[in-house]
């Protein structure tokens, strides 16, 4: 689904993505883990564009989308993302947060924006927190509500970076059942997270990253049990 | 001192008020209008917009008002070869002067918003622009209004700068019933109490505005 040649990207001199080579089939959970400052949620952020690549080539869905000429905002209709921060929109009440897309990208009418957004909050079980703003719900039904806000969209793949590092620890299960809720469905993730227990249980395919580039990719049960890279096992053995 | 006075020449008070909320109503409004697009300009990703803007705001910011409106009273006939009218000068120059100081407020604003709400829009598939207008604006406005208010109120005052141009607004008018009573002081009491109110009142008004778009906090 996506494949990705030769990545690079460097800010201001300093170069934070030094060549990866990815990719992700349909239906595959993709755990990225390393150490702060490695680069995964630079690399992460390049498959959408948001930030954009020196060098190499993403190719989505056939497709090479690093070109000139792309329809960037045609591409992350079917990509989903959820971010560290929720960043729900604030000045919007939770519904309106999940049909803006639906209504200005999709174009759909506001009725059935609606509704759509009214099954998504049911499945969350926030239906009664349609009216409400951000700023009146806790980390993780925000964090719930951004992630309903992404799935509206039918993305082909859904982006997680850290998406339970900002919440309290109380709040992290129910954001973490979720997204394995979504991994069991079949949706094709990748995931940049620090929960090893997540990405031990669902995930198809952990990938260690250093310094910019992939160390070491395995199953999850050959990679946390069996490490070939010495970089990977000092890094479990800090986290682990 | 004594305002005597003030039953013959109250109908220049109330005249010259009259001016003066016209004069400063459309200076705001326009001032805002052009605030806003050089504001615009100086976040563009084209570098000659950003650096009109930059021009534009430094050169307003490094000149007094009063030369500004004579440069807009003498200067724009001449510029367009035509008679205008002295209002009209004045509104110009007074939102050209505003524009400058609303386009600073509103970068501020736009930046001040977290540049994670900008990211999300994109990432959803909205355009820039669809993601200004729908998420970034509002929530910008909000940040504004308190800085924005005060500029509404800074250039209500500096209206009175106009009657040097010859537009008989309320300090104008003050200055002729000056002229006519021969009272140097008190007729300028009667303006400055006229101006307390009027700023007053748009104080009132803005800290209902403000108060109401917090309600969705």
């Amino acid at each position: 689904m996506i494949k990705v040649r030769n990545l690079r990207k460097s800010f201001g001199g300093l170069e934070v993505i030094k060549g990866v080579d990815f990719e992700i089939k349909k239906g595959e959970v993709v755990v990225i883990i390393g150490p702060s400052g490695s680069g995964k949620s630079t690399f992460l952020r390049c498959l959408n564009r948001l930030e954009e690549p020196d060098g190499g080539e993403i190719i989505f869905e056939g497709d090479s989308i690093t070109g000139k000429d792309t329809d960037i905002n045609k591409l992350r209709e079917k990509i989903g993302m959820v971010f560290q921060l929720f960043n729900l929109f604030n000045n919007l009440t939770v519904l309106d947060n999940i049909t803006l897309a639906l209504r200005k990208v999709k174009k759909m009418s506001d009725a059935e924006a609606k509704q759509t957004a009214a099954a998504m909050l049911k499945r969350i079980g926030l239906e009664n927190k349609a009216g409400a703003f951000p700023s009146q719900l806790s980390g993780g039904q925000k964090q719930r509500v951004a992630i309903v806000r992404a799935l509206a969209m039918e993305p082909d793949v859904m982006l997680f970076d850290e998406a339970t590092s900002a919440l309290d620890p109380e709040m992290v299960g129910e954001v973490l059942d979720f997204m394995k809720e979504l991994c069991n469905e079949g949706m094709t993730i990748i995931a940049v997270t620090h929960e090893m227990g997540f990405a031990k249980e669902v995930a198809t395919r952990v990938i260690f990253f250093d310094e910019g580039k992939i160390i070491e990719e395995n199953s999850p049960k050959e990679l946390f049990e069996n490490p070939q890279n010495e970089r990977t096992k000092l890094f479990l053995s800090k986290v682990l | 001192m004594s305002f005597d006075f003030l039953p013959r020449y109250y109908t220049f008070y109330l005249t010259g008020l009259k001016m003066t909320i016209i004069l400063a109503f459309f200076a705001v409004i326009f001032g805002l209008v052009i605030g806003l697009v050089f504001a615009l300009m100086k976040l563009s990703h084209f570098g000659l917009l950003r650096g009109i803007s930059t021009a534009y705001i430094n050169f307003i910011r490094g000149t007094p008002l009063m030369v500004q409106l004579y440069i807009s009273y003498y200067g724009l006939p001449a510029l367009l070869g035509l008679q205008l009218p002295d209002m009209f000068a004045g509104v110009i120059a007074l939102a050209i002067n505003s524009g400058a100081y609303v386009a600073e407020i509103i970068r501020a604003g736009i930046q001040a918003v977290d540049k994670g709400q900008m990211e999300a829009a994109r990432s959803l598939g909205l355009t820039k622009t669809q993601a200004m207008t729908n998420v970034i604006i509002p929530q910008a406005v909000k940040n504004i209004l308190p800085a924005l208010g005060n500029e509404f109120i800074v250039l209500t005052k500096d209206s009175s700068v106009a009657s040097v141009i010859g537009i008989h607004e309320l300090m104008y008018n003050a200055d002729t019933v000056r002229g006519n009573t021969f009272l140097p002081f008190s007729p300028l009491i009667i303006a400055a109490v006229l101006y307390f109110l009027l700023s007053y009142v748009l104080t009132k008004i803005l800290g209902r505005m403000e108060r109401r778009l917090k309600a969705g906090d």
